[in-house]
């Protein structure tokens, strides 16, 4: 007897399979079609009930917005949510539904929601290239008229430069909560071992005291390059001094080339830097924590890194201290004969970018979460650098404060160059840099490599 | 010996005629719901790629850019993806000559009656447990450069030597990656062959050593020969696992530093996840579907042919 | 050479090959182990140590890295779901390529080897190209948000590579037992139940021992599909400690180390019937 029970349960076990599995396998042939406009709403309405039988139909309908955040800090992720609880304490008809992912992660799974048209409400959203394409395919809604209403009183609260990084062709599809810029965090006690009085001006005066650093036995910069992008930042930051504000926009609008002089000349001078080896040991496979952890613990001089680079040096040392007050930071030399201004400033930031579905309530918390108040709380426990007027309140740190005012009173502000343009040139520049401190390509062919992807991508 | 003239189960008995029917609604519903699963999750997705790999298409939005075979055209012109290929070589070849024949070797040691097998049986397997992120992050750390935090080059340091760059330096990190590949991987071929080993009754083995063989004499005429068919898919999945070989590879090096340990699923990734060319991304998938398949007939034509000839298996 | 020399020459020979072995298998342990052994000393340290000193052992031991994850209750409803996708998967998988396998390896029919080779395509396509079709699917069958669609699709792609295994081991169960049991007017199906699977246990486990490792670790699929922080399983859980710029290893190598520790016992308790062995009697039937 058993073994026809066990028959029977095999035959049913394939009939539930069958069944399953029909029901997409009719449709899945309008796919490629369908993944544009039309498909939410058909797919929404036929979710609810197969999905959460535990939760009744509420009386009244709550408005649900879905957030996707990267903050994963603890204090950080908390200080998300109670923005979230109060907003929904004060618009009860609002559900905000939060997920948290981890950097990579997170982009890993937008890329499968982008694809298949439906983004979340809100998302993390660095700006630039990659938000361009999206909102380039429809992805993203037009916040603009919001920012706008009442005389732009949304708008205003912002540093211009900061909003601007989420604009493309003059509409904005997100907006910033934390702006701030590139610049080198030296260790003081380390220089002043090696006798460097003034933390260096120009780029000759670097090479000299990598030079002296040397002599005296200490690793003069920490970096990164496994990771490609902080090796990039050299290589960036030299053609913003180089080069200046016309020689990117032009080679952005395809009026100049990435081939044009100070794209090579930014090559050039930083090969005279790789050439002292002024690296620490196997820096070609190290990642930005090993880059951190260098500093963290007083092992390198200097290294060229980000707004978060205490916080991450903290994190990254044996008392959670890092190297406390002998840390420093001064902007980006000038190189001589640069057609950049000593202001100019290479960053970027993190923002919110809104996704084409989000209900108007998504919006009005968006605008809650970028108010004075949430931006204060922000900068107080040292997760970003308000974007909004007033918001330097919260900032205590006198580091930090010179690298906000650094970054507002830059006349050109220059976002990172792997965020800036497309993704896929972005990626050459990454890609091509580190070939140039592997030694493996000249300056002549990162420019040419950099300037073929983007003769391509920037149509 | 009866065993060894049967291992070959391809030709069963003819069945009588009142179970024909009944041996076709077998072959059916045994294979139905394998069937159902493949077709929704596997062939709809690769026929999808294949759609895909004929457009110029970013990812997001409908892809119109029809390009025809011209990302084929330039995947196999492109320099970094041969060196991709070569590097994929490389780790297919090192899996065969080297893993392969440890797992076995070890596999042969702790399936017998070794006193203390099951200790060792136990945490061999256990690295096979930990995912390929959490290997590489594991590895990444014994690898570091800094004598202070990398434990492989403190060693050398204790022992009077210079450090190591390891996954920094061009000409190393292949063998590093190699190294890891192994220590996740064998564990899973060694118990293949330990489940093999139970198959191959031991008065078999303990006769040939009554009649004089040594021990070694009798694994390589006795047990390697019932082993086959084990040792055969063992190939098979440790080829199959190494052109597909990414996880591990793209959190260490991403395959870094300057293309010197891209293999083809760290380039297919780079080009459809980093540079958003999900068509070209496709091509390549399709490429390496390609690569596989070729493998893949070969291979069983390979054995097939031996089968008929040696008679062994 | 007379039978006593022989005999004595033998356990002479045996006693130096296990040295040798033991030799190789030490050897053997410390590369498998060294990482692991790192691994729980930088479990049982504090963040910065972990930074600082990552390989020496963690004294006095930091508890509170296994404290923080075994209090917070998100691990629990973490691991519940991983046990019940990997279990069901497992159970799946062992299920359905146990069926097709006794097909590929015991009956004949026609266009046999196209549909093999078909069945093997899964083993030769990366998943990270797949996953954006298989999303669309899920979502049709509206299972994003669902233990059973990370089920469905985790058991698709173990289908080709444990079909293959267990084909190869079913084949090798000798054919007189086929042939007894049909005179003995079994049906196909009477020989697969009753003869074939208790037979086949070591390949069994073997196979359930494989499916339940990636299952256990597989991270993409239930990244993709899940949303809600209560139906993530294990491996989302990781991202819980990584930040943005920093990676709090500690608290990712205490959190691996729990994660490990199901999977271990799993197989501890599938390994005694992996080696298990026929006895030499079964194998005469």
């Amino acid at each position: 007897m058993s073994h026809k029970l066990f028959r029977l349960f095999s035959l049913v076990m394939i009939a539930v399979l069958l069944l399953t599995a029909c029901a997409p396998a009719a449709t899945q042939t309008q796919q490629p079609a369908a993944s544009e406009p039309t498909q939410p709403p058909a797919a929404e309405p036929t979710k609810p009930p197969a999905q959460e039988p535990t939760k009744p139909p509420a009386a009244e309908k709550k408005v649900v917005i879905n957030w996707w955040h990267i903050s994963t800090a603890e204090e950080h992720k908390a200080l998300w949510q109670t923005f979230a609880d109060e907003y929904m304490a004060a618009h009860p008809n609002v559900d905000i539904q939060i997920t948290v992912l981890e950097n990579e992660a997170f982009k890993s799974k937008m890329t499968t929601v982008m694809q298949s048209g439906t983004p979340p409400d809100i998302f993390q959203s660095w700006g630039g290239g990659v938000m361009i394409e999206y909102a380039k395919a429809g992805l993203l809604r037009d916040i603009t008229p919001e920012l706008d209403a009442n005389g732009g009183e949304w708008r205003n609260t912002f540093s211009p430069g900061a909003l601007g990084v989420y604009a493309f062709e003059g509409r904005n599809y997100g907006v910033p909560w934390d702006m701030g810029m590139v610049g080198f965090w030296y260790n003081k006690a380390l220089f002043a071992q090696a006798g460097i009085e003034k933390p260096p001006a120009t780029w000759t005066e670097l090479l000299d005291a990598v030079k002296k650093l040397k002599a005296a036995g200490i690793t003069p910069i920490a970096l990164g390059a496994g990771d490609k992008w902080p090796a990039m930042f050299w290589w960036a930051y030299l053609a913003v001094r180089l080069g200046g504000k016309d020689a990117f926009e032009a080679a952005y609008s395809r009026q100049g080339s990435f081939t044009d002089a100070p794209f090579v000349e930014a090559g050039k001078k930083l090969l005279e830097l790789i050439a002292l080896e002024p690296f620490q040991d196997g820096y070609l496979g190290a990642t930005y924590g090993d880059q951190a952890t260098l500093m963290g613990n007083g092992k390198a001089a200097m290294e060229l890194m980000g707004q978060w680079a205490p916080a991450v040096q903290k994190d990254n040392s044996a008392d959670k201290q890092g190297i406390g007050d002998n840390l420093g930071w001064f902007p980006f030399p000038m190189v001589e004969g640069g057609k950049g201004d000593p202001d100019d400033a290479f960053g970027g930031g993190n923002g919110f970018a809104i996704g084409k579905n989000a209900p108007p309530e998504a919006i009005d918390f968006v605008k809650y979460l970028t108010s004075v108040d949430c931006q204060v709380r922000l900068a107080k426990i040292n997760v970003a650098l308000p974007v909004v007027k007033g918001g330097e309140a919260g900032v205590s740190d006198p580091l930090l404060l010179m690298v906000q005012q650094g970054a507002a009173k830059a006349k050109y502000f220059q976002l990172y160059y792997d965020q800036a343009l497309p993704p896929a040139v972005g990626s050459v520049v990454n890609d091509s840099v580190q070939g140039l401190f592997a030694g493996t390509l000249t300056p002549e062919e990162v420019a040419q490599a950099i300037e073929d992807s983007a003769a391509q991508e920037l149509k | 010996m009866g065993v060894s003239m049967n291992r070959n189960g391809e030709g069963a008995l003819p069945f009588r005629s009142t179970a024909r029917s009944q041996h076709t609604l077998t072959v059916v519903l045994f294979l139905l719901p394998t069937f159902v699963l493949f077709i929704v999750f596997v062939v709809y997705p690769v026929l999808q790629s294949f759609y895909y790999s004929m457009f110029n298409w970013k990812g997001f939005g409908p892809a119109v850019d029809f390009v025809g075979l011209d990302n084929f055209k330039r995947i196999l012109t492109d320099k970094a993806f041969m060196k991709a290929v070569g590097n994929t070589l490389n780790i297919v070849v090192l899996s065969l000559f080297i893993q392969l024949p440890l797992s076995l070797g070890l596999a042969l040691m702790v399936g017998r009656d070794l006193p203390g097998k099951r200790f060792f049986r136990t945490i061999f397997f256990v690295p096979y447990v930990f995912s390929e992120v959490i290997t590489a992050i594991m590895w990444m750390g014994l690898f570091n450069p800094d004598p202070d935090r990398g434990l492989i080059n403190a060693l050398i340091v204790l022992m009077g030597g210079k450090p190591q760059p390891w996954l920094g330096s061009p000409q190393m990190v292949m063998g590093c990656i190699f190294v890891v590949l192994t220590w996740k991987y064998f564990g899973f071929h060694m118990l293949l062959y330990m489940a093999g080993l139970q198959n191959i009754p031991r008065e078999i083995e303990e006769a040939a050593l009554i009649d004089g063989c040594s021990t070694g004499q009798m694994i390589s005429y006795v047990t390697l020969p019932l082993l086959w068919g084990t040792i055969r898919t063992s190939i098979y999945l440790s080829v199959l696992g190494a052109l597909q070989q990414f996880g591990l590879i793209w959190v260490m090096t991403k395959g870094g530093p300057v293309n010197a340990s891209e293999v083809m699923s760290t380039y297919m990734y780079r080009y459809s996840f980093i540079r958003f060319w999900l068509g070209y991304g496709s091509a390549v998938a399709i490429v390496i579907l390609l690569i596989s398949l070729a493998f893949s007939i070969a291979y069983l034509r390979l054995v097939r042919q031996q089968d008929y000839l040696g008679g062994v298996s | 050479m007379s039978a006593s020399s022989r005999i004595l020459g033998a356990s002479g020979r045996k006693t130096l090959s296990r040295a040798v072995q033991y030799f190789l298998l030490t050897l053997m342990s410390i590369y498998i182990l060294v990482p692991i052994v790192i691994l729980i000393f930088g479990s049982l340290k504090t963040r910065g140590q972990m930074y600082s000193h990552p390989y020496t052992p963690p004294i006095p031991p930091y508890w509170d890295n296994y404290i923080k994850i075994l209090t917070s209750s998100i691990f629990w409803t973490m691991l519940k779901n991983s046990l019940i996708v990997t279990l069901a998967v497992t159970v799946a998988v062992l299920v359905i390529c146990s069926l097709a396998a006794f097909v590929f390896a015991r009956l004949d029919f026609r266009g046999k080897d196209l549909a093999f080779n078909f069945f093997t395509l899964g083993l030769m396509f990366p998943i990270t190209i797949a996953i954006l079709p298989v999303y669309l699917v899920i979502r049709q069958m509206s299972l994003t948000n669902s233990l059973l669609g990370i089920i469905l699709v985790q058991t698709a792609f173990q289908l080709s590579g444990n079909i293959l295994i267990l084909r190869n081991f079913f084949a090798s169960v000798p054919l007189e037992l086929q042939d007894a049991a049909y005179i003995d007017g079994c049906t196909p199906f009477d020989f697969f139940r009753l003869i074939l699977l208790p037979l086949a246990r070591p390949a069994l486990s073997a196979v359930a021992s494989l499916t339940m490792v990636v299952s256990w670790n597989d991270l993409l699929v239930p990244l993709v599909l899940i949303d809600k922080e209560t139906l993530w399983t294990l491996p989302l859980g990781t991202m819980q400690f990584q930040g943005q710029y920093g990676t709090d290893l500690a608290l990712v190598a205490a959190f691996v180390s729990l994660s490990a520790v199901p999977a271990v016992i799993f197989y501890i308790l599938a390994e005694r019937h992996i080696v298990s062995g026929l006895t030499a009697g079964a194998l005469k039937g």
